[in-house]
């Protein structure tokens, strides 16, 4: 691409077709985040043939995308953050922190001090609230410390680390809490906790509509404009592609069938009458915490590349003096984007204290390591200005396939450690090597 | 710059340290407000009974259990057998816990009851108070030195007594080990050292039971319950992709435990015996609804009493070496295997002292109601996840 | 000095920045009307580009006043002098490297849907319309600017500051990373914004640059405002000699006049 400075405006961009990479320029697809899909199919492949072929199951598959669930919403804010060239420690604190709170408020405080007793209808919608308010003040302040006070967010949020762990302490007693509302536990997904077979294909069709109708107005508007048009034969590879890939994953979600114990008491309880021969197959389609994340994922992406505040803080990120020099209030952007982390560790909190049903002391601890892992893996740069938000998911994705398929393979903690960490250096070296590659 | 941010630095240390010491400040007062003023009457070490005076260093007074279960029975005891009771709360510091030593013994403790902070950085106040010929409890921790009595649970037995109890209930089949931290001799070595003397080991060699999770079964970063969660939702997907059933869990304690539970849950698998240790509210809860199967329980109140008996009979002067508990004074489940006369124990250092040893209680579904009736656990809190058929102690 | 009925487009007052104890910029007064170009010229560290942040909102002046269209304004950061119509050049062009040329073109004033949502078809249209008057080559507009030659920013830079209505510019250096043809189109753009009727502040090296193209010439020295001359008044070499020895040339003695001479 260094070599096609100023040919004739309209049709710069579109260098010969005949290499794969050509091919693959046309689509104008982003070439990092593919080859972060192809990493992760091969992973999974990999361990499907070390378990001897068990491992791409439906079953294994939504465990895996659940477990990943919770640091993959976080990752898609520490991207922004790290973007801003700042950092947040206090993640897993604050996950502490919210978790703990959503247990006692369901436990103690909404049936003893407000008299709201566990049938009070959307109670749980009352406690998520509070959860999510109460991320967004810690985040809030933090973000107020490091963007108007100027302590480095390095300090601030280190300090918040250990200042938060030791309020869970004292909220908490020092002890477990257990005991939520049923539907807040649904937020944990598992057999009950998804959105069944038929919803899951209705997600699937509107995520095909969606992509359609995407590709269409894209089109639509670079005519308008008159720009250069993406090949046609790109525009339909790209929709089918998408398409397949949407509706494969919410048949691969349909296959998973509900546990026939689980499928059988039910049967009971609601009177369904006796078996089918083979048992009953239920299917579970997508869980929630993973409805959860795919909104999360969509929404953070439309606030990173549609909005003012996104725009704003990739521009800081890439030089800070241009941000402030083009008038850009550069303090309340840092500041907001803390406040956005305290919100959606107050969802991975709500995901992680709804699969416990209930609060440890320890929920949340070494999140931030896992969470800013998932987000350089993803290809965010600390130098700022660089990374996106599916990276940053697909990362979380990398580092869940490696924790559980080592556990499924029967490796031990020890030995995940020491790959999650090789994969971690390896993964950011072949992105640096790549960028200086192609920068010179 | 760097010295700004130097004083920075500082003050957010401070605010964070004044933020917890009136915290702390906050747990302690009720402690020290209950406890009587402090006799300035005798110091000699070796006075009647009557004018015993016996102080307590808790190194912290924040987990629930000590001021719920400890510090009471030290207390009665000694107050029922004519002593004072006095104590401080040093707040997790090894630095406060040396203060609070000194202040104990100006106050005039005639025994010295010492939880540590820390089993070795304790010792200069320990050799205040040999100094001044105040005889010392090492309290449910070690400390390294050969002048002391040690009072505490037997930590072998305590894994042996999980595994007693689940291969009692599945005596062969499929097993789960959930380990807690591989850094932690306690989860790599003591409590898989119980469990084989529970005969584990020996059922295992003898093909009666094949351990699902390799040989050493899959240990917990840090005993943390989410990761503890994942590990074991991994091993249900893979043990299903087998084809195989889970018959048992051995968790080593409470936080792994809650883990497996809660993926038990996730999974809709049912619930295999599942054994833990320490207790802890939420998984009494889960034993009173069939969720997990025995937790074992090292009974507070039974060690607080042995403590304070104790102490009073070296008030009186008794060798360490030749010291007995009372009669009936703590439960016989409870009271130490060797017998209620000290005796003999090896520390790791080579140190040989006198001991307690006490006997954890294994709790199932039948005989929760001992924790209820220690006062260790409310019959509300305990049943309030019953939904079934509910055991003898919600009744 | 020009005496105006009408009050200039900008008039700066007593302005003082200090750095700790340096004065970079010390008790300047400077006034600048619409339809004219100043040059501001001056050694390294002269105060130019100092005096020229304080009018962009990049550094507030520690004492001093600002007055637009003989009205005192209050300029404390880049928003407020955008809001007067002051849009800037600088020399390091203050582009964030990491996003495309629309992205920056529109930085702090993207235009947006009617959902709030950034309408970047719309900008991109109107960055291809802007660029194709000042660099007609230019088609990288999805790239980050990182990818961009130095004409092809100092583009995008100057595009920037045109696009929004300015009525007071400021050009810090904008030739210096520049070929011959492209300084010819950038001193062919200032005339024709001049003959818009816009004030401009020019700040140059280039003592050519600013004899061409200026009307008055402020000669700064050590923070100081040496003199303000019409351009008719003085020839380059006596600019030189005021760039140099931070006096007026009626006030230099014969020897160092004669010094310069033979330094030159």
């Amino acid at each position: 691409m260094t070599n096609v400075a100023d040919t004739a405006p309209g049709q710069a961009q579109a260098p010969p077709r005949t290499s794969i990479r050509g091919l693959i320029a046309a689509t104008e697809i982003d070439l990092r985040l593919f080859g972060m899909l192809v990493a992760l199919a091969a992973l999974l492949l990999t361990f499907n043939i070390l378990s001897g072929g068990k491992f791409f199951h439906p079953t294994n598959m939504v465990t895996l995308a659940v477990q990943a669930s919770g640091i993959a919403i976080i990752a898609t804010g520490m991207v922004l953050v790290i973007v801003s060239r700042n950092i947040d420690l206090s993640v897993g604190s604050l996950v502490g922190i919210i978790a703990m709170t959503y247990a006692l408020l369901m436990t103690e405080i909404l049936p003893d001090v407000l008299g709201l007793p566990a049938d009070f209808p959307f109670r749980w919608v009352i406690a998520l609230g509070m959860g999510i308010a109460l991320g967004a003040a810690i985040g809030g302040l933090q973000g107020f410390i490091i963007a108007y006070i100027g302590v480095p967010s390095f300090i601030v949020t280190l300090g918040g680390l250990l200042t938060i762990r030791g309020f869970v302490w004292y909220l908490s007693s020092g002890a477990a809490v257990s005991g939520l509302d049923r539907d807040f536990q649904l937020i944990g997904g598992g057999a009950i906790g998804s959105i069944g077979g038929p919803a899951t294909w209705v997600v699937g069709i509107i995520g095909s509509v969606a992509i359609i109708g995407l590709l269409i107005n894209g089109r639509r508007q670079r005519r308008r404009f008159g720009f250069p048009l993406r090949p046609m034969w790109a525009e339909v590879l790209l929709g089918a592609i998408g398409c397949i890939a949407v509706l494969g994953v919410a048949a691969f979600a349909n296959a998973n069938l509900w546990p026939q114990g689980l499928a059988n008491r039910i049967a009971i309880e609601q009177n369904w009458g006796p078996a089918p021969a083979g048992g009953w197959k239920i299917p579970t389609g997508f869980p929630y915490p993973i409805m959860l994340l795919i909104g999360v994922t969509l929404v953070m992406t439309f606030i990173a590349n549609r909005r003012r505040f996104g725009r704003y803080v990739y521009a800081y990120g890439g030089n800070p003096d241009a941000a402030e020099l083009a008038g850009i209030n550069t303090r309340w952007t840092i500041l907001k984007t803390y406040v956005l982390m305290g919100v959606l560790c107050a969802l991975a909190a709500a995901i992680a204290s709804a699969r416990l049903n209930g609060a440890t002391l320890d929920v949340g601890q070494s999140y931030e390591l896992y969470v800013i892992a998932a987000a350089v893996v993803g290809g965010t740069s600390f130098a700022g200005g660089i990374g996106t938000i599916p990276g940053a998911v697909l990362g979380a994705f990398v580092l869940a396939s490696l924790a559980y398929g080592l556990s499924f393979i029967g490796v031990n903690s020890p030995g995940q450690n020491i790959v999650a960490g090789i994969v971690l250096i390896l993964a950011v070296g072949f992105d640096t090597f790549n960028r200086r590659r192609s920068s010179s | 710059m760097s010295i700004r941010r130097m004083t920075a630095l500082t003050l957010g240390a401070v605010l964070v340290l004044a933020a917890c010491s009136s915290g702390g400040g906050a747990t302690t007062a009720p402690s020290t407000g209950a406890s009587a003023p402090a006799s300035a009457a005798s110091t000699a070490p070796s006075a009647s009974a009557a004018a015993c005076t016996v102080a307590v260093s808790w190194n912290n007074y924040q987990q629930p259990r000590w001021a719920k279960n400890d510090q009471p029975n030290i207390k009665k005891t000694v107050e029922d057998g004519g002593g004072t009771y006095i104590d401080a709360d040093a707040n997790l510091s090894n630095e406060q816990q040396l203060t609070d030593i000194d202040t104990l013994i100006s106050k005039g403790a005639n025994v010295l009851i010492l939880l540590a902070q820390d089993t070795k950085a304790v010792l200069p106040g320990l050799q205040k108070a040999k100094d001044a010929g105040i005889p010392v409890i090492a309290y449910d921790r070690l400390i390294e030195d050969s002048s002391i009595l040690y009072i505490t649970f037997d930590n072998v037995a305590v894994g042996k007594a999980e595994a007693e109890a689940v291969l009692a209930k599945v005596p062969e089949g499929n097993y789960v080990l959930i380990k807690g931290d591989p850094g932690d001799p306690n989860a790599s070595t003591f409590l898989p050292q119980g469990w084989d003397d529970a005969g584990l080991k020996a059922a295992v060699d003898s093909g009666k039971i094949t351990i699902l999770n390799g040989p050493d079964g899959t240990f917990t970063d840090a005993w943390k319950t989410e990761k503890a969660q994942q590990n074991m939702e991994a091993i249900i997907d893979k043990a299903v992709a087998d084809g195989t059933k889970i018959d048992a869990i051995l968790a080593e304690n409470d936080s792994t435990a809650l883990g497996v539970a809660a993926a038990l849950t996730a999974k809709s698998y049912g619930y295999p015996p599942l054994s833990g240790q320490d207790g802890d509210e939420a998984n009494l809860q889960n034993v009173a609804a069939g969720i997990q199967y025995v937790d074992v329980w090292k009974n507070a109140n039974e060690l607080g009493k042995a403590a304070g008996a104790a102490a009073l009979e070296l008030c009186k002067g008794t060798a360490m070496a030749s010291l007995a508990l009372p009669d009936g004074l703590v439960e016989a489940s409870v009271a130490p295997a060797a017998g209620l006369t000290a005796q003999p124990f090896t520390t790791p250092d080579g140190n040989t002292v006198s001991s307690f040893i006490l006997q954890p209680t294994p709790l199932t579904a039948e005989n929760l109601n001992l924790a209820v009736d220690g006062g260790w656990i409310t019959k509300e809190k305990l049943c309030e996840k019953v939904t079934a058929t509910p055991p003898a102690a919600c009744q | 000095m020009t005496t105006v009925a009408a009050p200039p487009l900008v008039e700066m007052r007593g302005v003082n920045v200090a750095f700790g104890g340096v004065h970079a910029v010390e008790d300047v007064t400077i006034d600048l009307q619409a339809g004219e170009v100043v040059g501001l010229v001056g050694g390294n560290g002269a105060g130019k580009s100092t005096l020229m942040r304080v009018l962009s909102g990049a550094r507030p002046a520690d004492s001093g006043e600002i007055r637009i269209d003989g009205k005192p304004v209050v300029i404390t950061n880049p928003r407020d002098a955008k809001a007067y119509n002051i849009e800037t050049i600088y020399q390091t062009l203050a582009l964030a490297d990491n996003i495309d040329a629309p992205a920056n073109l529109f930085l702090g004033r993207e235009l947006t849907t009617r959902l709030g949502s950034l309408d970047d078809s719309s900008m991109e249209a109107e960055t291809r319309k802007v660029m194709g008057r000042l660099n007609p080559n230019f088609t990288r507009f999805a790239l980050p600017v990182k990818s961009l030659s130095g004409g092809q920013r100092q583009a995008v830079a100057i595009a920037r500051a045109v696009y929004f209505n300015a009525r007071i510019l400021i050009m810090d250096e904008p030739t210096a990373a520049l070929g011959p043809a492209e300084t010819a189109s950038v001193r062919d753009l200032i005339r024709q914004l001049k003959g818009e009727g816009i004030g401009i502040f020019l700040v140059s090296h280039d003592i050519h640059d600013v004899f061409d193209l200026s009307e008055r010439i402020a000669v700064m020295y050590h923070g100081r405002i040496v003199d303000i001359v019409d351009k008719a008044d003085v020839t380059p070499d006596e600019v030189l000699g005021m760039i140099i020895l931070g006096k007026r040339p009626k006030e230099a003695s014969q020897t160092e006049l004669a010094q310069l001479e033979l330094g030159g």
